[in-house]
């Protein structure tokens, strides 16, 4: 009986490994190494299901923001990096003369979606040799390089309307200004309504040195503020020069010490020297946070019911800052998008098949839009207008015939082909839903009223336009090299020593500890050979620099 | 006919059953470890081809070549700048002194395992050790988390500190350097302690019972037969214990100092491997020089063993090894 038993689990088992392997041989599953993802492992949920659908296959994702930059070393060494590379522009270029990226050139003819950008295909391929294309930038724009399509940039001071009135609604002449502001929202807003403290300023340091900027992200964001943009360790100036960061004239200076004369006036939540983003994120969403800079922080607060009782977020000018920001990234972002070398032909075809439907209105609309019925209905012309715009936030079920949650099957990709802002035929309006007529029409709310006659101006980009406080760097399609392992190691020794430094004079009891401290910093960065960085950065970028002064005298004739 | 040939031949089938059984048998026995030593090669000595990296300028995606060879620039370049020099022994000093505090406070595992055997109620004894041994599972990130929600400035001790009027200021707990090393110690052995008394629980175990009676019929007190029967027994599993420790005296590992570190605690806690994981793997990942370190790691920790093994026999008559 026991041995009849045996051969009986035998063979079933036998069985259903056979069935197994021919149902897999007709779904394919599609690796994509993607330095953009924050997931690691296989697409689940509704968009697992739209790709399956309309390709049968199942994607892959390998994540070295999760899995640990060792992944790019190990897959490097075996010599496959994936079927379908994203990847930071620099690393790109080493992957291609590594040999891991293929000729894509016989495949891109017949990718119709992707026709209209070959400006920017061609652009970005045009150093590699006659007629060798790699890779397709990501995010392009269907806009022109100078033109800036945002409401907002990329960072710039917002505070809450309703706390702004509540002080008296006053002109901010400059940085101190700013503070004495912010000291008198302080004073009638020490909590938020359940009594947690909240303060203007909260700060997070694990996002230090991130995004090519060495220096913690708190800091280095806000430097825009004053059109100053840094790039590695050299920072940018209005007029094209770089400058060291060890200057006291450079806004890095100002910056921290504008956080310092805040820390010292009680203005900094004590908190920020130990929290990470998440922390700070939840706060931003109890209402502790008063200042806010980013653009998209606005998503943790600004929901529709705060728009309407003016309680929302908004940009507050200060007058003596000029904002610096990117214009519509036409040639992509700092990433690009290729295919393995080594693939094979059926899933080659079938990866090729994939990238132009992921450039298709249809899978543009899945990747900025959502799904019909969920997060956006079509009305009677024919366009879009806003639905449940809170799907992704409280990750509400999907309609049928998806299954699961809207944010659990979010796109784990995370990386786009076209941009939210490019045209979508179909409705011709973005796909960006912030710019969708029944959306502005919704947000003409009375504390938009209010701001428009206050500032006379449409929103913030607006403003800044009108007044020539806009500084808008143009996209021009450039690829740094990536760190030679001299520079690589002098650039971690000074990141670590810069944000130590940095986050202690934010936290200096006192102007003479706070230019001690500035002294102390300066020697060693110096010690460690920040000179050289800074030349070597500056060479780094100056080519950049040299097409966007290109770009922007081409735009201005 | 073949019994009776030469004495020469019988002299050959003699030997070939004299040795050859017992050769047999070596060869059979030899082969039960060999699984154990192909592991061993595997695991503990193949990685060691990848000390090469640490003699070229590597760089994925990129394979090394003889183009890549630099010799022993990477081992110079720690020493060539005096910035970089002064954190290196900023860095030795920390990962000395956290090392030190734990071999001064080695004891405490073993000497929380006699009490706790000493516990007579059985349910109240396994709840206490269950409960000091799970924190060992608790990963560095989530203990963190709890010292964050806790010690931070809005966290519930300040909290409760405040509303009991003993502060007016919040205390700064998280930031501030006042007996840093120390505390990392508590965090330290709040996780381990547990985990760590097994061992000694194990060996309390193997102690013959007929000794504990008989000193029970002399009249011994509890404290007498700990003193002078629990741990004189546990003092060689003690001693082994600590000479690994020693062998192991740069490597702290750098997930606690990891989670811990700030701006304001980093110049005291940041401990050897995270010094090279600060330096090299963040970010752009400078392997060539995380590999000198771990060289140089290595031959401390055998040239330690191989010290602590001779010191051990002068002073104990055995080694351990």
């Amino acid at each position: 009986m026991k041995k009849f038993l045996a051969l009986l689990l035998a063979v079933i088992m036998v069985l259903t490994m056979a069935v197994s392997a021919i149902a897999e041989e007709e779904l394919l599953q599609i690796t994509i190494f993607d330095e953009a993802a924050n997931y690691h492992g296989i697409q689940t949920g509704w968009f697992a299901q739209v790709v399956k659908e309309r390709f049968n296959i199942e994607l892959n994702i390998i994540a070295p923001q999760v899995a640990g930059n060792s992944v790019f070393a190990t897959r490097a060494a075996e010599g496959y990096l994936g079927d379908i590379l994203i990847m930071d522009k620099a690393s790109f270029a080493d992957a291609i003369a590594a040999g891991l990226v293929k000729d894509i050139s016989d495949a891109l003819p017949g990718m119709e979606h992707l026709q209209p950008f070959m400006v920017q295909i061609n652009s970005y391929n045009k150093d590699f040799g006659e007629g060798v294309y790699y890779g397709i930038p990501a995010e392009m724009t269907d806009t022109s390089p100078v033109t800036l399509t945002a409401e907002l940039v990329g960072s710039q001071p917002q505070l809450r309307w309703d706390l702004y009135q509540a002080v008296g609604a006053p002109e901010i002449a400059d940085i101190d200004a700013f503070l004495d502001v912010l000291a008198q929202i302080h004073a009638i807003h020490p909590a938020n309504e359940a009594g947690d403290p909240a303060y203007p300023f909260t700060l997070w340091p694990d996002w230090d040195n991130n995004d090519n900027m060495s220096g913690p992200a708190n800091v280095v964001q806000l430097t825009t503020w004053y059109g100053q943009k840094l790039k590695n360790s050299a920072m940018l100036m209005p007029d094209n020069t770089f400058a060291k960061i060890t200057d006291r004239e450079v806004a890095y200076y100002k910056i921290v010490k504008m956080l310092n004369k805040a820390f010292q006036m009680g203005l900094v939540d004590p908190e920020s020297f130990e929290q990470g983003w998440n922390e700070v994120c939840a706060k931003i969403s109890n209402g502790q946070a008063d200042v806010i800079w980013y653009n998209w922080e606005i998503g943790f607060w600004n929901s529709q019911e705060r728009l309407n009782n003016g309680t929302a977020f908004q940009f507050i000018p200060v007058g003596d800052q000029v904002y610096y920001c990117d214009a519509d990234p036409f040639y992509g972002s700092a990433r690009v998008w290729g295919v393995g070398n080594g693939i094979d032909e059926e899933t080659y075809e079938r990866v090729i098949a994939f990238l132009d439907w992921y450039a298709s209105p249809e899978a543009l609309v899945f990747q900025h839009c959502g799904i019909e019925g969920l997060t956006y209905t079509v009305n009677a012309e024919g366009k879009y207008d806003v639905y449940m715009d809170n799907a992704l936030m409280d990750n509400l079920p999907v309609p049928a015939p998806y299954e699961g949650n809207y944010q659990d099957g979010f796109n784990a990709v995370n990386q786009w082909l076209c941009a939210s802002i490019c045209t979508n035929p179909i409705t011709g309006e973005t796909y960006d839903m912030k710019f969708w007529a029944s959306y502005i029409a919704k947000n003409m709310t009375q504390m938009k009223s209010e701001w428009m006659a206050r500032f006379d101006a449409q929103n913030a980009v607006d403003w800044m336009k009108k007044n020539g406080k806009l500084l808008a760097s143009p996209s021009v399609s450039f690829s740094p090299a990536s760190d030679d392992n001299d520079h690589a190691l002098i650039r971690s020794e000074i990141n670590t020593s810069l944000c130590k430094y940095t986050w202690q004079m934010i936290a200096a009891p006192d102007d003479a500890t706070f230019e001690a401290l500035w002294d102390e910093m300066v020697a060693e960065l110096e010690g460690l050979g920040y000179d050289d960085l800074f030349e070597y950065d500056c060479e780094k970028w100056q080519p950049e620099v040299d097409m966007k002064i290109e770009a922007a005298a081409a735009a201005a004739q | 006919m073949e019994l009776n040939s030469s004495p020469k031949k019988q002299a050959s089938y003699a030997s070939l059953r004299n040795i050859n059984p017992r050769k047999l048998r070596s060869y059979k026995e030899f082969l039960l470890i060999l699984p154990f030593l192909i592991l061993v090669a595997l695991f503990s000595y193949f990685p060691l081809f990848g000390w090469i990296y640490a003699f070229h300028d590597y760089k994925p995606p990129f394979p090394i070549t003889n183009d890549t060879w630099v010799g022993l620039k990477w081992f110079i370049t720690i020493f060539d700048n005096p910035v970089r020099l002064k954190n290196v022994i900023r860095v030795l000093r920390n990962t000395f002194i956290m090392s030190g505090i734990s071999l001064l406070f080695s004891w405490f595992p073993m000497v929380f395992a006699v009490f706790l055997n000493e516990i007579r109620c059985k349910p109240f004894r396994k709840f206490v050790q269950t409960v000091t041994t799970l924190p060992n599972f608790i990963s560095w990130v989530l203990v963190y988390a709890i010292a964050f929600s806790l010690f931070s400035t809005n966290g519930a001790v300040n909290s409760v500190l405040q509303q009991i009027g003993a502060t007016t200021e919040a205390i700064p707990f998280l930031t501030q350097t006042d007996g840093i090393w120390f505390k990392m110690w508590l965090w330290l052995t709040w996780k381990n302690a547990g985990w760590a008394a097994i061992m000694y629980l194990a060996a309390i175990s193997g102690i013959d019972e007929q000794m504990i009676e008989a000193a029970k019929v002399d009249g011994a007190t509890r404290m007498q037969i700990i003193w002078h029967i629990t741990i004189p027994s546990l003092l060689p599993t003690y001693f082994v214990i600590v000479m690994l420790n020693l062998a192991n005296f740069l490597s702290n590992g750098m997930e606690q100092y990891y989670v811990f570190q700030n701006a304001f605690t980093q110049d005291y806690v940041e401990v050897l491997d995270l010094y090279v994981y600060n330096m090299s793997m963040s970010g752009t990942g400078m392997y060539p020089l995380a590999t000198v370190v771990s060289i140089l790691k290595s031959l401390v920790s055998v040239v330690l063993l191989f010290v602590t093994n001779t010191a051990s026999k002068l002073i104990r008559g055995e080694g351990f090894i």
